[in-house]
C-alpha cells in the first residue's frame, strides 16, 4: 500500500505533460470543426491522433510500430490519468481505437492486420461496432443478423441498432449469426463490413436529450456481400471476441469515468457559488451541501476503487472491479447531474446548449446532462445486468 | 497509488482473523449482552500477540508497524464484532496521549497501553467531533500548578471501566483546548443503557477533579491541533471497524440467501434478492476503499488526512445504512428475532456510526473543506 508513485513514474508523467502542452490540439481549431459523433474523424482529430501515434503515445503498452512504447502497467495507468485530465480525448473514434484495433490485433489474420490495424491507429479510417439489435440488447447472444456462408464470401441480411457513429464510419466490426442451428453463443462470427458496400444503409436515431445529437443509428444490411477473408478469427467463434474486445484496457477504462465525476464535482462547486431561483446562494442550502459532499466522497471512492482494481489487474488477477466501477460511476454521475438540475430550480428548464462537441460539452445545461447520463446506466451492460454479473460471479449467488 | 494489501499485511490479517475466530465467537459477544459477562478475550490475545503495540514506535516499546497495520487489525475486530478495551485503548486513548505526552508520560501511559498493562478511554465531545470541536460542558481552570475539571462528558466508550481517561476540555481563560489524563476513579461514571452492550458507554461527571502537573498533557489552551489529529485517528479506526462489521453482515446475508429456500429455489436465485446483495457489496467496497485511503493518509501524515478521515466516516455511514437495512430484510422473519445474530452486527454498526460524528456531520465537514 502506498499513496504515491515512484520517482521514475513521476518523471514519465512530467515528460508526458510537457509533450501534451505543446502537442494538444488548439481550442479554436477544435471549435471550428467539431466532431459530431463517435466515428467522426475531423481534420484536427486525425492530425492529433497521428501525432500521438508517431510519438508512441497512442497505445503506450504496445510496441513502437503500433503507436506505443512498451510501457508497463503502472506507467500506462499514469498515462491514462493524464489523458483523462486534458479537455480532449485521444481519439474521436473511441470504439475504433479501444475495441476494434485490439480485437484485430488479437484475432485478425495477417491480411486483416496489414489492411486495417495501422490505418485505424493513424486515424485514417473509422469504425462502428455492429452489436446490439432490436431483439438483442442486454442479451447480445440472441442476435439474429444472418450471414450466409459461401465459398468466397458471406451474404449479410439483418439489422443493428444503437450503432454509435455508423453514419460517419468507414467500416463496421459486425457480429453476425453464421450457424443458426448451433446453441446461441456458438453460432456467432465477426465480419468486417465496408459501410459503403451495396445494401448497407443507416438511419440516425437521435437521443432523448436533443434531436441534433445523433450518435446512434439503425443499420440495415440487405444482401451485403462480404469477402471471406474479412472474417475475424474462426468461423462461429465470434462470442469469445465479444468477451475479449470488451476486456481491453478494462484495468484502466474506469479512469475516464473517475475524471468525469471529478469534472462534475468542479462544475457543482461552481454552481454552488451562483444564485438559485429563490435569490439565495445555492451553496448555502444545507441539503445541497450534504448531497454535493456525498457526490464528492463517491467520486473520490471511485478513484480509490479503481486503483484497487488496477492493482489486481496489473498482477494478472481477475477482478470484479470492472462491473463494480461501471455500475457505481454511472449511478453517481446520474445523481450528480440530478442534484445540479434540482438545485437550479426553475432555471433548469433553460435547455439552450451551445454546440461544442469536441470536449465534454462545456456548457451543456444540467437537465440535458442528466438525461444524457442514462447513456451510461444503459449502454455496455445496463446497471441491472452489472448487478446480475456481480451477484453471480462475485457473490456466488445462484445463476438463473 | 496502491491500496492493495501486501503479502506481509495479508499474513497479519490472516493471523488476527484466525485468533479472533477462535477466541471471539459471536456466542462470547452474546454472553456479554445477555448476561453482562466480562470475558478476558480477545484483549488477552491482543496483548500477548502484540496487536496493542502495532502502531507504537519501537523506541516506546512498540512494533512500529504503522497506522495502516493497526487499521487492518481494527477492521478484523469489526468483522468479529470483538468486544473489549482494544478500540478505546489503542485507537482512542493512546493516539491522543501520544500526540502531546512528555517523556515521563510516554512511559507512564503510552508504553503501558502499548504493552496492555493499562486500559484507556477518550472523553471528547462526539456531537462536535466531526468539526474537531468541543462544547462548553466540560471546563478546565488553573489552580496553582494543577488544573481542575468541572462538568460532563457523555457517551464515553469504556468510560466506566478503563483505568485511565484521556480528557479534552475547554480551558477557562483562553477558550482553547486542554488535554488531561485522569484516573477513572476520579470521575463519577453513569453507565448508559446503550444499544450495543459489547461497546459499553458511560456519562462521566467531573466534580472539581484535580489534575496534578504530571497528568497535564502539553500546554493547556494550545492543544486543538493535537486533539484534531487524535480525533482523525479515532474516526478512521471507527470507520474501519464499521467496514469489518458490515463485511461480515454482508457475508452472512449472502450465505443465508444461498441456503434459505422458498418457491423451490434458494432465495438468492431471485433478482430482487441478488440486487439487494449487490447494493450491499458496492457499499462495503466503497467504504473499505475510502477507509484504506484515510488509513494511509494518517499513516503517512498526508496533507489530505482531515478530509480523508471525514470521507471515510461518511462512506462508512452510507455503508452501514444499506447493509443493516438489507441485511435484516433479506434474513426475513429470522432477521427480526433476538436469537439471530443479525442484530449484533446491526447494533455494532449503528454504534460506530454515531461515535466521532455521523455521516451527515462528516459530510458538512467535507463541504467546509471543499469551500462549498
Amino acid at each position: 500500500m502506498q499513496l504515491h508513485y515512484d520517482a521514475k513514474t513521476e518523471e514519465f508523467r512530467s515528460e508526458l505533460r510537457a509533450w501534451l502542452a505543446t502537442n494538444q490540439p488548439d481550442v479554436e481549431e477544435m471549435r471550428a470543426e467539431p466532431s459530431t459523433s463517435s466515428a467522426h474523424l475531423t481534420g484536427w482529430s486525425r492530425r492529433w491522433q497521428r501525432r500521438l501515434f508517431d510519438a508512441g503515445l497512442l497505445v503506450p503498452g504496445w510496441p513502437r510500430e503500433l503507436g506505443g512504447r512498451n510501457l508497463g502497467p503502472v506507467q500506462q495507468l499514469v498515462y491514462h490519468e493524464e489523458m483523462a485530465r486534458i479537455p480532449v480525448r485521444r481519439t474521436t473514434n473511441p470504439q475504433g481505437l479501444g475495441i476494434v484495433a485490439p480485437s484485430i490485433q488479437d484475432y485478425g489474420s495477417e491480411f486483416l492486420k496489414r489492411k486495417y490495424l495501422v490505418p485505424t491507429l493513424r486515424a485514417e479510417i473509422s469504425w462502428c461496432l455492429g452489436m446490439s439489435e432490436p431483439g438483442a440488447g442486454s442479451d447480445l447472444a440472441s442476435l439474429s443478423t444472418r450471414a450466409q456462408v459461401h465459398d468466397d464470401h458471406f451474404t449479410v441480411h439483418g439489422q443493428k441498432i444503437w450503432t454509435s457513429g455508423a453514419h460517419h464510419s468507414d467500416y463496421c466490426f459486425c457480429f453476425v449469426r453464421t450457424d443458426p442451428d448451433a446453441p446461441k453463443h456458438r453460432g456467432i462470427s465477426v465480419l468486417i463490413v465496408d459501410m459503403k458496400a451495396k445494401g448497407v444503409s443507416t438511419r440516425p436515431l437521435p437521443a432523448l436529450h436533443g434531436r441534433d445529437d445523433a450518435d446512434f443509428n439503425e443499420v440495415f444490411f440487405d444482401g451485403v456481400v462480404v469477402p471471406r477473408d474479412h472474417l475475424v478469427g474462426a468461423l462461429n467463434h465470434g462470442w469469445s471476441i465479444s468477451a475479449g474486445s470488451l476486456a481491453h484496457e478494462r484495468g484502466m477504462v474506469w479512469l475516464s469515468s473517475a475524471a468525469y465525476l471529478d469534472d462534475m464535482v468542479e462544475r457543482l462547486r461552481k454552481l454552488a457559488r451562483t444564485m438559485g431561483s429563490d435569490g439565495s446562494r445555492i451553496g448555502e442550502s444545507g441539503t445541497f451541501r450534504d448531497e454535493l459532499a456525498s457526490v464528492y466522497v463517491d467520486a473520490q471512492a471511485m478513484w480509490i476503487m479503481g486503483y484497487r482494481g488496477f492493482a489486481k489487474f496489473a498482477k494478472g488477477n481477475i477482478s470484479p472491479e470492472h462491473s463494480l466501477l461501471k455500475l457505481f460511476s454511472s449511478e453517481v454521475a446520474q445523481r450528480a447531474a440530478r442534484l445540479a438540475a434540482e438545485a437550479q430550480g426553475i432555471d433548469a428548464l433553460d435547455n439552450e446548449a451551445p454546440r461544442l462537441a469536441y470536449t465534454e460539452d462545456t456548457a451543456m445545461p444540467w437537465i440535458r446532462r442528466y438525461l444524457q447520463t442514462f447513456a451510461s446506466t444503459i449502454s455496455a451492460g445496463a446497471s441491472e445486468i452489472q448487478r446480475n454479473i456481480i451477484a453471480e460471479r462475485v457473490l456466488g449467488l445462484p445463476r438463473r | 497509488m496502491d491500496f492493495e494489501i501486501t503479502p506481509e499485511q495479508q499474513d497479519l490479517v490472516d493471523s488476527v482473523r484466525a485468533v479472533l475466530e477462535r477466541e471471539c465467537p459471536t456466542a462470547l459477544v452474546r454472553d456479554i449482552i445477555e448476561n453482562g459477562s466480562a470475558p478476558r478475550q480477545p484483549w488477552k490475545s491482543a496483548r500477548e500477540l502484540g496487536w496493542t503495540a502495532i502502531d507504537v514506535p519501537e523506541a516506546q516499546g512498540g512494533l512500529g508497524l504503522g497506522f495502516h497495520a493497526l487499521g487492518l487489525v481494527v477492521e478484523q475486530h469489526g468483522c468479529a464484532i470483538a468486544p473489549g478495551p482494544f478500540l478505546a485503548t489503542i485507537t482512542q486513548f493512546l493516539p491522543l496521549v501520544r500526540e502531546v505526552a512528555d517523556a515521563g508520560q510516554q512511559d507512564r501511559f503510552v508504553r503501558a497501553a502499548a504493552c496492555g498493562e493499562i486500559t484507556g478511554a477518550l472523553a471528547i465531545d462526539h456531537g462536535r467531533a466531526a468539526l474537531h470541536g468541543l462544547g462548553d460542558s466540560l471546563r478546565a481552570r488553573r489552580d496553582g500548578n494543577a488544573w481542575v475539571l468541572d462538568g460532563e462528558r457523555r457517551y464515553v466508550l469504556d468510560g466506566d471501566r478503563a483505568d485511565e481517561i484521556a480528557v479534552a476540555a475547554r480551558v477557562d481563560a483562553s477558550d482553547g483546548v486542554g488535554l488531561f489524563v485522569v484516573p477513572q476513579e476520579a470521575v463519577k461514571a453513569q453507565r448508559v443503557v446503550e444499544l450495543d452492550a459489547s461497546r459499553p458507554l458511560a456519562h462521566l461527571r467531573f466534580e472539581g477533579v484535580r489534575v496534578e502537573p504530571s497528568r497535564v498533557l502539553g500546554a493547556p489552551g494550545a492543544c486543538a491541533p493535537a486533539l484534531g489529529r487524535a480525533l482523525e485517528q479515532a474516526t478512521v479506526a471507527a470507520a474501519l471497524e464499521c467496514v469489518g462489521t458490515c463485511q461480515t453482515l454482508l457475508d452472512r446475508t449472502v450465505e443465508h440467501a444461498k441456503t434459505r429456500r422458498q418457491f423451490g429455489h434458494p432465495i438468492g436465485f431471485f433478482q430482487a434478492i441478488q440486487h439487494k446483495c449487490v447494493d450491499m457489496f458496492v457499499q462495503v467496497e466503497k467504504a473499505r476503499a475510502t477507509a484504506y485511503f484515510a488509513m494511509l493518509a494518517v499513516a503517512e501524515d498526508d496533507a489530505r488526512r482531515t478530509l480523508a478521515a471525514s470521507m471515510a466516516k461518511a462512506a462508512a455511514s452510507d455503508c452501514q445504512r444499506i447493509v443493516c437495512k438489507e441485511g435484516i430484510q433479506i434474513h426475513g422473519g429470522m432477521g427480526y428475532t433476538w436469537e439471530s445474530d443479525v442484530h449484533l452486527y446491526v447494533k455494532r454498526a449503528k454504534t460506530l456510526d454515531a461515535l466521532f460524528g455521523t455521516g451527515p456531520q462528516h459530510r458538512q465537514r467535507v463541504a467546509d473543506l471543499l469551500e462549498i
